[in-house]
C-alpha cells in the first residue's frame, strides 16, 4: 500500500478551515465579509448560543445566480479576483476562495440567494457537500445561516469556550468591521437580545460615539495627517485619558483591520514623555497607502499585512500622532460638551475638532501649505508664538488663566514649566551645550547608597546638564557649577529630589536614560505650585510653553492645559 | 485721646511708617498703624513681625491715649485733605474721628492691646554709627543678596563689626559685593550680624546722612533709633558662609576698563544673551577686551572695547546682568577687574576712589562650552 496519498477534498477542506474558521467569531467575521464585498448597504446577524447552535448573516448585496451560489461553495471559488495580477492591490475584504468552503466543511449552511428582488436561489449543504438546491423567494441580496458549527470536528468543539466569551469574540470582530466600514448599518443580535444598532455615519467619532457613547467618542483627539503618499487619520485617546478605560486599539489599512505591532509602537512612541510608565493609550488609526506599498496575502484570516517601506510608514504615524497631540485640543476639557449625532463631518461641538475644521477648509486631506514631509505641518490650533500674549492671571498661586474667543484656558504652572524644561534640557543633552554657573559657595551633599548609584550610573548627564560634580569620598558630592534654568532655580534641592527619584524606581520606566533624566530634573527644577508669579514670569512662561513641541502635556502625562469652553460656562449660569 | 496735628506732620509721619505695613497680612491689625500720644506729640508705628517702625512728629496733645487705625485709609485721607490742622480723637477703643475745616472723617480702628509690642532691645548698651557711613555700606552691598528662598543666611546681609573698621557682606552665591569702612564709632562690639535686605532698605530711606544712629541688638533683634525715628529688624540667625575663603588673592590677570564703555558694550551683547543664562563671552587680549555672545535659535553678536591688560589671553564666561549690577554700583569711571582662569572667580574693585571705603565685588564666571 503506497504510503503517500493525496487528501480527500474533503479532509483538504477541514485542515483549511483549521486556518480561516477557528471559532464561531472567525465565520461571523468571513460571512460579513463577503456581504461587505458584495456592496451591501446593510447587514443584520443574528448569533444564538455564542454561534454554536446558529449564525445567520443577511445582506442586501448584488445576490449570486444559481450557477454560482453552487460554484461558491467551492474551495478557491471566487468572484473577487481573476489573475495574479489582481492579488497586487487587492481591495475586497477576501479573495482567497477559501471562507465558504471552509464553513461549509464544519457545519450545515444554508444559503439563501436572489440578484433580483423576486425568485432566488435555496441551496443547503452538509460538511462540504451539496445536499439540496432548491428555490425560494426573497429581496435582492444573500441570506447564510451556518448550524450545527464544528459538528464533525469534535476536537475542535473541545477547545470552544462559553457561549459569553465566544459571542465576546465575535463582538470584537464586529467591532472593527464596524469601525472600518461605517457608511454601512450593521444590526446584530445575540440570543435574541440586540447588541449592535449602527446607522451608517460620515465620520470615524460618529461611529465610535455610536459604539461607546458620545462622551467617549468626544474625548479622542483628531489625527490627520499626510506624509508622502500616506495618510494617517483617526481618533487617539488624550494622554491624560489614557489608562482610564480600556484599551482600545484599532488599526485599518486601506480599509482592512489589520494587527500591527510595529505600527501600535510608533503610535506609542508619539505619546512619549507624556505617559507614566506602564499607561498605554487607546488608538483607532485608519491608514491610506499606496496599493503597491502593502501586501496582504501573507495571512490565511489576513490579520496581519507587510509594508514594503515599514519604516517610513511608522514614522509618518507617529509625526501625525505628535502632530495631533500638539495641539490645544488634546487638553482636556472640563465637563460634558454636547455631542451631536449623525451630523456633518465636523459635528463635534467644542474644540475637539478644530483641527479638521482647519485642516479640511481646502477640500482635500492635505495639509494647509505645502511643506516638505518631516518639516512641522503649520499648526494654527497650536498656542500662537508671536500672537500678544493674552493678559493673565495666576489663580492660588498654581494656574494661570486666560481668555480666549472659544472659552476660558487653564494652565497648571507647574506642569507647563516642567514640560518647558524638559524640552530645554533634552536639547540641552542632543546639543551637548549646557551653560553653567559656578559656585562662589560650592554645594555639598551626603546621599545614601541608592542614590549615590544614581548619581553614578548619570554622572555623564548630569554633567552635561551643567552640574560640575564631584566624587568626594563616600557618599558625598560636591557640587561646583549649577546650569541656571530659572531664576528660582534650587540647584541642591533639585540634585537631591532627582537622586530620589532616580532611586526610587530604577526599573519604572524603558524611556531612554537621557529623556528619563530630563524629565525627572525638569520636574525637580520646575517651579511649584504655590509660587506666587510676576506677570513678566507668567507671561515669559506662556510663550515658552507656547514653543514646546506638546504644550498640553506634562512629562507625567498630566494635563497643562485645561480647556472650559463658554457653553459649559454658559450653561452652569443657564444662560443656555 | 486727642490731639491736633498740621496735615504736613501727619504726612510726614506716614511716608516714614506706611512702607513697613505688609500688603497681604493674615493678621488684621498687622494693616494697621499704632498711634500713641508721647510727651513731644505722637508716635506712629507699623510692623510686618519681621520689620517694625517707629517715628515720633509733633502735635499738640489734649489727653493721653493709644489707638489703632487702618494705615492705608489714614495715608488716603491725609493725602486728600487740604492743609489745615488736623484734629484727631478717639472714642472707647475702636472709635477714631478725624476732623480738618469741614472735613470729617470717622474710622474703626482695633484696640491697642492688639497690636504686638515691639521687640525688646536694650538701647542702654548701644553704639552709635552715623548714618551717611551705614547708607554707603547698604548701598553698595544691599543688591547683591539672595532672592531666593534655598538658603535663608544668603538672603541677609552680613554686617561685621570689628575694632577699628566694619564690613557688609552680601551675596547670592554666584556673585558677591564686599564694603569695609574705617569705624569711628563708640563702644562698637565686635559683631556678625546676618540682616534682612528690606530693613537695610527702610534704614537707608529714613535716616538722614548726617545723623549719627545707635545701634543697639536684641536676643535676636537689631535696633536703629535716631531722636524721632526707630527701626527695628529681625536678624537672619546661623553662620554666614566663609566668604574670606572664596575672594581670589592671586589673580594675577589684571584689566583696567572704562566703567561707563564696558557697561554700553554689556548691555548691548546682553540683549542677544539668552534669558535664562545671559551668557556672553568676553576675551581678553593685549589692549583689547572682545565681546560675543551666541544664542541657539537666536543669533550673535560681536563687540570690542580697548582696555589696559596685563597678562596671559583669556577667555572666559559671565552672566552679563551680574556683571552690569556690578558696575551700576562702582562708584568710579574705570574699573579694575582680575582673572585667574575661565574657571575662576573674577573680582571688580573701584580704581581711584578718593573715599576711604574699600570695595570689592567678586562674580564666579559661566562655563563656556565651544
Amino acid at each position: 500500500m503506497p504510503r503517500i496519498a493525496v487528501l480527500p477534498n474533503t479532509v483538504v477542506d477541514q485542515i483549511a478551515a483549521g486556518e480561516v474558521i477557528e471559532r464561531p467569531a472567525s465565520i461571523v467575521k468571513e460571512l460579513l465579509e463577503n456581504a461587505l464585498d458584495a456592496g451591501a448597504r446593510s447587514v443584520e446577524i443574528d448569533v444564538t448560543d455564542g454561534g454554536r447552535s446558529r449564525i445567520r448573516v443577511a445582506d442586501d448585496g448584488t445576490g449570486m445566480p444559481r450557477d454560482d451560489a453552487i460554484l461558491a461553495l467551492a474551495r478557491h471559488a471566487t468572484s473577487k479576483i481573476r489573475r495574479t495580477d489582481d492579488l497586487v492591490g487587492v481591495g475586497t475584504f477576501g479573495f482567497r476562495g477559501e471562507a465558504l468552503a471552509a464553513i461549509a466543511s464544519i457545519s450545515a449552511i444554508e444559503i439563501e440567494t436572489a440578484a433580483q428582488d423576486g425568485a432566488g436561489t435555496l441551496l443547503r449543504a452538509e460538511n462540504g457537500e451539496v445536499r439540496d438546491v432548491g428555490e425560494c423567494s426573497r429581496r435582492r441580496g444573500t441570506t447564510v445561516t451556518v448550524t450545527r458549527v464544528f459538528s464533525n470536528t469534535p476536537s475542535r468543539l473541545t477547545f470552544l469556550r462559553s457561549p459569553r466569551s465566544e459571542w465576546r469574540a465575535t463582538a470584537d470582530a464586529l467591532t472593527s468591521i464596524a469601525l472600518a466600514r461605517r457608511d454601512v448599518r450593521l444590526t446584530a443580535t445575540h440570543d435574541g437580545r440586540q447588541t449592535f444598532a449602527l446607522a451608517p455615519v460620515s465620520s470615524l467619532r460618529g461611529r465610535v460615539a455610536a459604539l461607546w457613547g458620545g462622551a467617549y467618542a468626544d474625548g479622542l483627539v483628531a489625527v490627520d495627517d499626510v506624509t508622502g503618499s500616506i495618510h494617517v487619520s483617526g481618533l487617539v485617546e488624550r494622554p491624560g485619558d489614557a489608562g482610564t478605560a480600556a484599551r482600545r486599539i484599532f488599526l485599518s489599512v486601506n480599509g482592512r483591520t489589520v494587527r500591527d505591532h510595529g505600527i501600535v509602537r510608533a503610535a506609542e512612541a508619539a505619546y512619549r514623555s507624556t505617559l507614566p510608565a506602564g499607561v498605554r493609550p487607546s488608538l483607532l488609526l485608519e491608514l491610506t497607502v499606496p496599493g503597491d506599498l502593502v501586501d496582504v496575502n501573507v495571512h490565511p484570516m489576513k490579520a496581519e499585512v507587510r509594508f514594503r517601506d515599514r519604516w517610513m510608514l511608522e514614522r509618518a504615524v507617529e509625526a501625525a500622532i505628535r502632530r495631533a497631540l500638539g495641539t490645544h485640543e488634546s487638553a482636556p476639557a472640563l465637563g460634558s460638551r454636547a455631542w451631536s449625532f449623525g451630523g456633518t463631518q465636523n459635528g463635534g461641538v467644542g474644540t475637539v475638532v478644530d483641527t479638521e475644521v482647519l485642516r479640511r477648509a481646502d477640500g482635500g486631506f492635505g495639509p494647509l501649505l505645502d511643506t516638505p514631509p518631516g518639516s512641522a505641518a503649520p499648526d494654527s490650533a497650536r498656542l500662537p508664538d508671536d500672537a500678544p500674549i493674552p493678559p493673565l492671571v495666576q489663580l492660588r498661586d498654581t494656574y494661570l488663566m486666560f481668555e480666549r474667543d472659544d472659552g476660558i484656558v487653564l494652565i497648571d504652572q507647574h506642569s507647563a514649566h516642567e514640560r518647558v524644561l524638559f524640552e530645554r534640557f533634552l536639547g540641552t543633552l542632543e546639543r551637548g551645550e549646557a551653560p553653567s554657573q559656578r559656585l562662589l559657595f560650592p554645594l555639598t551633599l551626603h546621599l545614601g547608597p541608592a542614590e549615590a548609584d544614581a548619581f553614578e550610573e548619570h554622572q555623564d548627564l548630569f554633567t552635561a546638564l551643567g552640574f560640575e560634580v564631584e566624587g568626594f569620598g563616600g557618599h558625598t558630592l560636591i557640587i561646583r557649577a549649577v546650569p541656571m534654568p530659572h531664576p528660582r532655580f534650587d540647584a541642591e534641592r533639585c540634585i537631591r529630589e532627582t537622586l530620589d527619584a532616580l532611586a526610587g524606581s530604577r526599573f519604572a520606566s524603558a524611556a531612554p536614560r537621557h529623556e528619563r533624566l530630563a524629565a525627572t530634573v525638569a520636574c525637580k527644577a520646575a517651579i511649584k505650585a504655590g509660587d506666587a508669579l510676576s506677570a513678566a514670569e507668567m507671561r515669559a512662561l506662556f510663550s515658552a510653553l507656547g514653543a514646546t513641541a506638546l504644550p498640553a502635556h506634562d512629562v507625567h502625562g498630566r494635563a497643562t492645559i485645561v480647556h472650559v469652553p463658554w457653553d459649559e460656562v454658559d450653561r452652569r449660569f443657564g444662560r443656555r | 485721646m486727642r490731639f491736633t496735628i498740621t496735615r504736613e506732620k501727619l504726612q510726614e509721619g506716614l511716608s516714614a511708617v506706611t512702607a513697613s505695613i505688609p500688603a497681604k497680612t493674615t493678621l488684621p491689625v498687622l494693616a494697621n498703624l499704632l498711634v500713641e500720644t508721647t510727651e513731644r506729640g505722637i508716635r506712629l508705628s507699623g510692623t510686618d513681625l519681621d520689620i517694625a517702625v517707629s517715628t515720633e512728629v509733633i502735635a499738640d496733645v489734649d489727653s493721653q491715649g493709644a489707638i489703632t487705625i487702618p494705615a492705608k485709609k489714614l495715608a488716603e485721607i491725609a493725602r486728600e485733605l487740604p492743609s489745615a490742622p488736623v484734629r484727631v480723637s478717639a472714642t472707647g477703643e475702636q472709635r477714631v474721628t478725624l476732623e480738618c475745616g469741614k472735613t470729617r472723617f470717622r474710622l474703626l480702628g482695633l484696640p491697642k492691646d492688639e497690636f504686638p509690642s515691639f521687640p525688646s532691645v536694650r538701647f542702654s548698651e548701644s553704639w552709635r554709627v552715623r548714618s551717611g557711613d551705614l547708607q554707603k555700606l547698604i548701598s553698595h552691598t544691599a543688591f547683591a543678596a539672595s532672592t531666593e528662598e534655598s538658603r535663608p543666611i544668603l538672603n541677609g546681609v552680613l554686617w561685621e563689626m570689628r575694632p577699628g573698621h566694619m564690613r557688609m557682606v552680601a551675596t547670592n552665591g554666584h556673585r558677591l559685593a564686599k564694603i569695609e569702612l574705617p569705624l569711628e564709632s563708640v563702644g562698637a562690639p565686635s559683631a556678625d550680624l546676618i540682616v534682612p535686605p528690606k530693613a537695610l532698605e527702610q534704614i537707608r530711606r529714613l535716616f538722614a546722612a548726617e545723623e549719627d544712629l545707635e545701634i543697639a541688638r536684641g536676643d535676636n533683634h537689631l535696633g536703629f533709633r535716631s531722636p524721632f525715628t526707630a527701626v527695628f529688624t529681625r536678624l537672619i540667625e546661623g553662620p554666614y558662609p566663609n566668604y574670606e575663603q572664596v575672594i581670589p588673592r592671586d589673580n594675577e590677570r589684571v584689566a583696567v576698563a572704562d566703567r561707563n564703555a564696558l557697561f554700553q558694550a554689556l548691555k548691548r551683547m546682553s540683549i542677544i544673551a539668552s534669558d535664562q543664562t545671559h551668557r556672553i563671552r568676553l576675551a581678553f587680549n593685549a589692549g583689547m577686551v572682545k565681546f560675543s555672545v551666541q544664542t541657539p535659535d537666536l543669533g550673535e553678536a560681536q563687540d570690542e572695547l580697548s582696555v589696559s591688560y596685563e597678562g596671559d589671553p583669556l577667555e572666559i564666561g559671565f552672566n552679563a546682568s551680574y556683571l552690569l549690577e556690578i558696575l551700576r554700583y562702582m562708584p568710579t569711571d574705570e574699573v579694575r577687574m582680575t582673572f585667574k582662569a575661565p574657571e575662576r572667580a573674577a573680582t571688580v574693585e573701584p580704581m581711584g576712589w578718593s573715599d576711604p571705603a574699600k570695595y570689592l565685588c567678586l562674580v564666579m564666571p559661566l562655563r563656556l562650552v565651544d
